[in-house]
C-alpha cells in the first residue's frame, strides 16, 4: 500500500484492537435491513438506509450490528431461502454499498454479524436447479434425494402449520428431496465434500469482505442418518469443527453464533471444547422469564439456569427477550406451552407454529415497569444480550400481518409521514407502519423519545452503558443466591476485583427479602444507577425491600472505595 | 510472564519507566499486570533501536497499550536517554532521547521504509505531491512531553510527534493534517510524513512529522500577555482567528470525493442524539455536584433549569451541515507565528475515543470550544497574571471572532438563520462547560467559577 493512507478494505482489523473474546462484553442490535430505513427512497430499507443510522446505533452504544439474511433470494421465507450466496437482494443494494456499510461500522467501533443459511438453499438457487435437472448433472449429489419419501422417518417436522413431510416429490428430478423447513428449501448434502467446500467458499467471500461472522441459521440439521432425528448429529459437529478452524486460520476476531434451538445440554455441544462455534443462542430462557414474570415467582429462571451446564472460557451465551422469529416455544413442555398461549397469546391470530408471534412491548402491556425488569434481567446474566430493532422504543406489532411480518414493521424514527422511515410514496412501502394510537409512529418513535428525558430510550442507552462499564456481565461468573422469598430472583456476578449483586422483583406487589452475603461481609453495596450506598454487609442476613417489579443492581465495594 | 527476549528490556524495568512518564496517563490506577507485547526493530546499525509496544492492564478488565522507542548500547557506554534497563551486556534507554535514532526515524521515512518484527511491521512515509525535505536532518532536540506524546525539533525546521497511548485505527491527527496538507490550507504546520503499526494487536498511526513552525508562544499565553499591555489588540487578533477557523471548516469540507471528509446533511435525529447526550451529562453532573463548594451556590440545585434550557435551545431547525473539524479547538491549540495564526493538535478531545473523535459534527462545535476559552482566558488573567481585565473584553473577544467567522466560513455549513446559529451555539457552549465543571471539580477546584459563571450566562441569556 504504498503511498496510500487510506485502508481500501473494510478490514475490521484497520479499526479495532485484536480481541478474540470481543464478543463476550458485547451488546448486539438485531436488525431487519428492510424495515430499518430506506436510504433510496424506494419504500423498502436497505444498506444505504443503514449506513445512514449507525451514529444513532454508535449513540445507544451497539457493539455488533446482527442482519438478517440480505442475499438475492425469492423472500418466500423472509430471506432464508438463499437463491444467491454472493449477491445481495437488489432492493438491498449491492455488493459495493454492503463493504460501504462494514467500513462505516467499523469506523466507528461497530461490528456487523450477518445471517447465513447452511443447511439449505432455495428451490431458484442454480445449484439446485442444475441438481434436478438430470441424475446424470454433477450437482446431482449436492442435494438429497431418494426415490421413495419413507427414509429418516424419525426426524420431525419443524414448520407443522404448512409441511406435513420432510419430502417433497420434484416431477422434474423424477425424484424425492429432503428439507427440513419449507419444501421450497431443499436441504444441502454435506456428506457431498464438494457441497462442504462450497459452503467455505461462501464464508470467505464474506470474510474477506469484512464482515464480522455469521449468525449459522439452522445449524443442527446439516447430516442425515437413518434411526436419529436427524438433528445435532456428530458428522454436523465435526464439519462446523472445520468451519472454525478455516476461520481462525485466516480471519482473527471473527464469530460463529449457532441457531441450535435445543435444550442447552444439546446446545452446549456447538461450542465443542471451544473449537465449534464462539456463541449459541439460550433458547429456553427466553419462554420462562416471561412465565416467570406471569407467574411473579422466579423459580422458572432459577431452574433453567441451574440445568445449563457450564460452557468453555471462550464461548457465550447469546440472549434475547424477542427477535424477528415468533416467541418460540418448541424448548417447553406442553403444559408451560399451555399456559404461555393462555396468558400471552390471547388472540389465535398471536400463535404461529410453536410459539407467539408478538414484539416485547405488546407482550408486557406496554408496562414500563415490566420491560425495564425484563431487560434489567437479561442484562444481568451470563450472556450476550440482543436487542430487537425497534424494542428499545417500546414499538408495537400488527398481529393482522401474515406470518412474522408483524414484528417486521417499518422502524419508527418520527411522527412525521412513513413513520420517518421512507420519504416514497405510502401506497409503495413493503409494509404499512403501526398506526394504533398506543404503539403507532405518532405515540411511539425515536425523535419523540430523544425529546422525553424519561423515555424508554434514554432509559435503555443508560442501561447499556452501565453493562458495558462492567466487565463483569460480559466475563463474569453467575453465583445464584438462594432466598426465602421465590419471588426474588439474586445472584451474583464476579469478574477479577468487579463483584456485582443483582436482586430482581418479579411480584407486582413490594416485597422484602434477606440475602446470605456473609461470603461479602464488609463490602458495601453501591447501587448503579444512582450510584447511592447502602449499608455495609454485616454477618447477619442482608434485607432488601423492592418495590413492585423492582429490581437492584449494586457493585459491592470495599469500605474505602 | 512470558519469557522476556534477550533484545528487549526486562518487563518490570519497562513498566517502572513507562509509570514515571508525563505521557502515563493513568497514574491513579492500580496496574495489575503488564507485558511487552512485540517489538519493531527500527535499526541494526548502532545505536540499534526498536519500537516495543507495552500493554498495562488494570482492575477492572481494561488496558492500555503504549508506545515505546528502545535504544540500546553496549553496557559503559554513555546513553544518551533515561535508562530503562541493563540486561545481557547492553543498556536499554530511550531511545527518543538520542538524536541518532531520532533522526533515523525521519531517514527512514525518506526512503519510504517497511521493518518487521516478529507479530507485525512498520511503514514509514511521506506525504507525496508536497516540497521534498531538503536534507538530512542535523541537529535533533527532544522537547518536553505533552500529555499524550513526545516530540523532537530537528534543525528548527521540522518537529516529529510520537504519540504514546496507542489506539486502533488511524489517529485522527494524521487523517485531518494529511488532508489539509494536500488540500492547500496554509495556517497550519505541514504534515511531512508518518510512521504506522500493523499487526497484533493492533493496527496504529505511531507518529507524525510536521513542519515546526517557530512561534512566539501560543494563543492562551498570548492572550494572557496582550491582557496585561494591549487588550485591543488582540480584539483584532481574535477576529482574525475567525477567519482562519472559518476558512480551515471551509477546506475541511471541500472535498466531496472523499467519504472520510464530505460534507454531510446529518440524519433527522442527530440533533436529537446531541441535546439527548448533553441532557444525560448535566443530570449526572448536577446528580454529582458536592454540596460544600462556595463557587457552585449560583446553579446549584438548578438543574432541571439548566435541562429545561437545553431543550428550548435544541430548537433549532435544519442545524446545517455537518463536516470532519478540529474537535478540541481552544485558545491553547493555536499559534501565534507574529503575523497570523497557526492551528495545531489535531488529535481531538483526548478523553473520547477515535470513533467519537471521526464523527462527523457542525463547525458550530469548534467555534462554541474558541468561545469557552475566551471565557476562560478572561477570568484566569486576575488569577494567573494579577491584571485587571476590562469588564466587556470576553464579549468583545466573542464579538471579534463571530464577525471574523460568520464573515468568512461558507453559511451553508451552518443553521439558515441568525437566531438558529446562536442557538446551536448555545448548546455546543452548554456542552462544553458541563464537561469543564466536571473536569474543574475533579482536578481544579479554584477554577470551578469559570464553567459556572458560563452556565449561568447561558441560563440568563434567554433564548434567542
Amino acid at each position: 500500500m504504498s503511498g496510500e493512507l487510506e485502508p481500501t478494505v473494510s478490514e475490521p482489523g484497520n479499526w479495532f484492537e485484536r480481541d478474540p473474546l470481543w464478543f463476550k462484553r458485547a451488546v448486539f442490535y438485531e436488525i431487519h435491513l428492510r424495515g430499518f430505513f430506506d436510504g433510496n427512497d424506494d419504500g423498502s430499507g436497505d444498506f444505504r438506509g443503514l449506513t445512514e443510522k449507525l451514529d444513532y446505533l454508535q449513540w445507544l452504544g451497539i457493539d455488533c450490528i446482527w442482519l438478517l439474511p440480505m442475499y438475492a433470494s425469492p423472500f418466500r421465507d423472509g430471506g432464508y431461502d438463499i437463491a444467491d450466496f454472493y449477491s445481495v437482494d437488489p432492493d438491498y443494494g449491492t455488493i459495493d454499498d454492503v463493504r460501504a456499510l462494514l467500513e462505516a461500522a467499523h469506523r466507528r467501533g461497530i461490528r456487523v454479524i450477518a445471517d447465513l443459511v447452511m443447511n439449505h438453499t432455495s428451490s431458484d438457487h442454480a445449484w439446485f436447479q442444475e441438481s434436478r435437472s438430470s441424475p446424470d448433472s454433477p450437482k446431482r449429489d449436492w442435494y438429497v434425494w431418494s426415490d421413495e419419501d419413507t427414509r429418516y422417518s424419525d426426524a420431525r417436522i419443524i414448520f407443522i402449520d404448512t409441511e406435513t413431510s420432510n419430502w417433497t416429490w420434484d416431477p422434474v428430478a423424477g425424484a424425492y428431496y429432503w428439507h427440513r423447513f419449507f419444501a421450497h428449501q431443499p436441504d444441502l448434502n454435506y456428506d457431498n465434500p464438494e457441497v462442504q467446500e462450497a459452503m467455505l467458499e461462501v464464508l470467505r467471500f464474506w470474510l474477506d469482505l469484512g464482515l464480522d461472522g455469521f449468525r449459522l441459521d439452522a445449524v443442527p440439521y446439516l447430516y442425515e442418518r437413518e434411526g436419529t432425528n436427524c438433528e445435532n448429529l456428530p458428522e454436523t459437529h465435526a464439519f462446523l469443527a472445520r468451519v472454525r478452524a478455516e476461520v481462525d486460520a485466516s480471519f482473527p476476531d471473527r464469530v460463529l453464533l449457532a441457531e441450535a434451538n435445543q435444550w442447552p445440554a444439546d446446545v452446549v455441544e456447538y461450542f465443542g471444547n471451544g473449537n465449534e462455534c464462539h456463541m449459541a443462542f439460550h433458547f429456553p430462557i427466553m419462554p420462562r422469564m416471561f412465565m416467570a414474570l406471569r407467574r411473579e415467582d422466579a423459580t422458572p429462571i432459577i431452574e433453567v439456569l441451574r440445568n445449563t451446564p457450564p460452557i468453555p472460557d471462550n464461548c457465550q451465551w447469546g440472549l434475547f427477550l424477542r427477535n424477528h422469529d415468533e416467541l418460540t416455544l418448541e424448548m417447553v413442555t406442553d403444559e408451560e406451552r399451555d399456559y404461555m398461549y393462555s396468558e400471552y397469546a390471547k388472540d389465535p391470530r398471536m400463535k404461529l407454529n410453536l410459539g407467539i408471534r408478538r414484539r416485547l412491548a405488546p407482550l408486557l402491556d406496554y408496562g414500563r415497569r415490566e420491560i425495564e425488569l425484563m431487560t434489567a434481567i437479561l442484562f444481568s446474566l451470563h450472556g450476550s444480550p440482543i436487542l430487537y430493532y425497534g424494542d428499545e422504543i417500546g414499538m408495537g406489532d400488527n398481529v393482522y400481518l401474515g406470518d412474522r411480518d408483524g414484528v417486521r414493521t417499518p422502524m419508527h424514527w418520527t411522527a412525521d409521514r412513513n413513520a420517518g422511515f421512507s420519504r416514497a410514496d405510502f401506497a409503495q412501502l413493503y409494509l404499512p407502519p403501526l398506526m394504533d394510537p398506543v404503539s403507532g409512529f405518532q405515540a411511539v418513535n425515536v425523535e419523540a423519545q430523544l425529546r422525553t428525558p424519561t423515555s424508554l430510550l434514554l432509559w435503555m442507552r443508560r442501561f447499556i452503558a452501565l453493562r458495558k462499564e462492567h466487565p463483569g456481565f460480559g466475563l463474569g461468573t453467575y453465583e445464584p443466591i438462594v432466598t426465602g422469598n421465590p419471588r426474588i430472583f439474586a445472584h451474583i456476578r464476579r469478574y477479577e476485583e468487579d463483584v456485582i449483586l443483582c436482586v430482581h422483583n418479579l411480584s407486582r406487589a413490594a416485597q422484602a427479602v434477606e440475602l446470605d452475603l456473609s461470603a461479602f461481609e464488609g463490602l458495601v453495596p453501591v447501587e448503579m444507577l444512582g450510584r447511592s450506598s447502602f449499608p455495609p454487609i454485616g454477618t447477619l442476613p442482608y434485607l432488601l425491600t423492592l418495590g413492585s417489579r423492582g429490581f437492584f443492581w449494586f457493585e459491592l465495594k470495599g469500605a474505602d472505595g | 510472564m512470558a519469557e522476556t527476549p534477550i533484545d528487549a528490556p526486562s518487563e518490570p524495568a519497562l513498566v517502572d519507566f513507562i509509570t514515571a512518564q508525563r505521557w502515563y496517563r493513568s497514574k491513579s490506577r492500580e496496574i495489575v499486570h503488564a507485558n511487552l507485547v512485540t517489538t519493531v526493530p527500527l535499526t541494526t546499525a548502532p545505536p540499534r533501536s526498536s519500537v516495543a509496544l507495552v500493554e498495562v492492564r488494570f482492575q477492572p478488565g481494561t488496558h492500555e497499550i503504549y508506545q515505546v522507542i528502545l535504544g540500546a548500547r553496549p553496557s559503559g557506554e554513555r546513553s544518551p536517554g533515561t535508562t530503562i534497563d541493563e540486561a545481557g551486556g547492553t543498556t536499554f534507554y530511550e531511545g527518543l532521547a538520542d538524536p541518532a535514532i531520532a533522526r533515523e526515524l525521519v531517514e527512514l521515512m525518506k526512503a519510504g521504509a517497511k521493518v518487521s518484527g516478529a507479530e507485525g511491521t512498520i511503514d514509514l512515509r511521506l506525504v507525496e505531491g508536497i516540497a521534498p525535505l531538503e536534507q538530512a536532518p542535523l541537529e535533533a532536540l527532544a522537547v518536553s512531553a505533552e500529555q499524550s506524546n513526545s516530540s523532537v525539533v530537528f534543525d528548527d525546521a521540522l518537529i516529529l510527534k510520537v504519540y504514546r497511548r496507542l489506539e486502533a485505527g488511524m489517529n485522527p491527527e494524521l487523517e485531518l493534517l494529511r488532508f489539509l496538507t494536500v488540500h492547500g490550507f496554509a495556517n497550519i504546520a505541514a504534515l511531512r510524513g508518518w510512521y504506522e503499526y500493523t499487526g497484533p494487536p493492533l493496527d496504529a498511526t505511531l507518529g507524525i512529522l510536521q513542519d515546526y513552525a517557530r512561534c512566539e508562544n501560543d494563543g492562551w499565553e498570548f492572550a494572557l500577555d496582550a491582557l496585561a499591555s494591549v487588550p485591543d489588540e488582540f480584539v483584532a487578533h481574535a477576529r482574525r482567528l475567525g477567519e482562519v477557523t472559518g476558512a480551515m471548516h471551509i477546506v475541511l469540507a471541500s472535498d466531496p470525493s472523499d467519504a472520510n471528509f464530505a460534507p454531510e446533511e446529518p440524519s433527522v435525529e442527530s440533533l436529537g442524539l446531541l441535546v439527548a447526550s448533553v441532557d444525560e451529562e448535566i443530570e449526572r453532573v448536577f446528580l454529582d455536584l458536592p454540596g460544600d463548594v462556595e463557587a457552585l451556590d449560583s446553579i446549584a440545585g438548578r438543574g432541571e433549569e439548566v435541562r429545561d434550557q437545553l431543550r428550548m435551545l435544541s430548537r433549532v431547525g435544519s442545524p446545517g451541515r455537518i463536516i470532519r473539524h478540529h474537535g478540541d479547538y481552544h485558545l491553547g491549540q493555536v499559534l501565534w507565528t507574529g503575523d497570523d495564526w497557526l492551528v495545531v493538535d489535531f488529535e481531538g478531545e483526548p478523553a473520547r475515543s477515535f470513533s467519537e473523535r471521526r464523527q462527523k459534527r457542525s463547525p458550530l462545535r469548534d467555534v462554541a470550544g474558541m468561545l469557552r476559552s475566551f471565557a476562560y482566558v478572561s477570568q484566569a488573567a486576575p488569577m494567573l497574571r494579577g491584571v485587571e481585565v476590562p469588564v466587556d473584553f470576553e464579549s468583545r473577544l466573542r464579538e471579534g471572532f463571530l464577525a471574523g467567522y460568520l464573515g468568512t466560513v461558507d453559511t451553508s455549513l451552518l443553521p439558515s438563520d441568525e437566531h438558529a446559529i446562536e442557538r446551536l451555539l448555545a448548546v455546543f457552549e452548554l456542552e462544553k462547560a458541563v464537561y469543564e465543571l466536571r473536569y474543574e471539580l475533579d482536578n481544579r477546584p479554584d477554577w470551578v467559577g469559570i464553567p459556572v459563571a458560563g452556565i449561568e450566562r447561558l441560563l440568563g441569556a434567554g433564548v434567542p
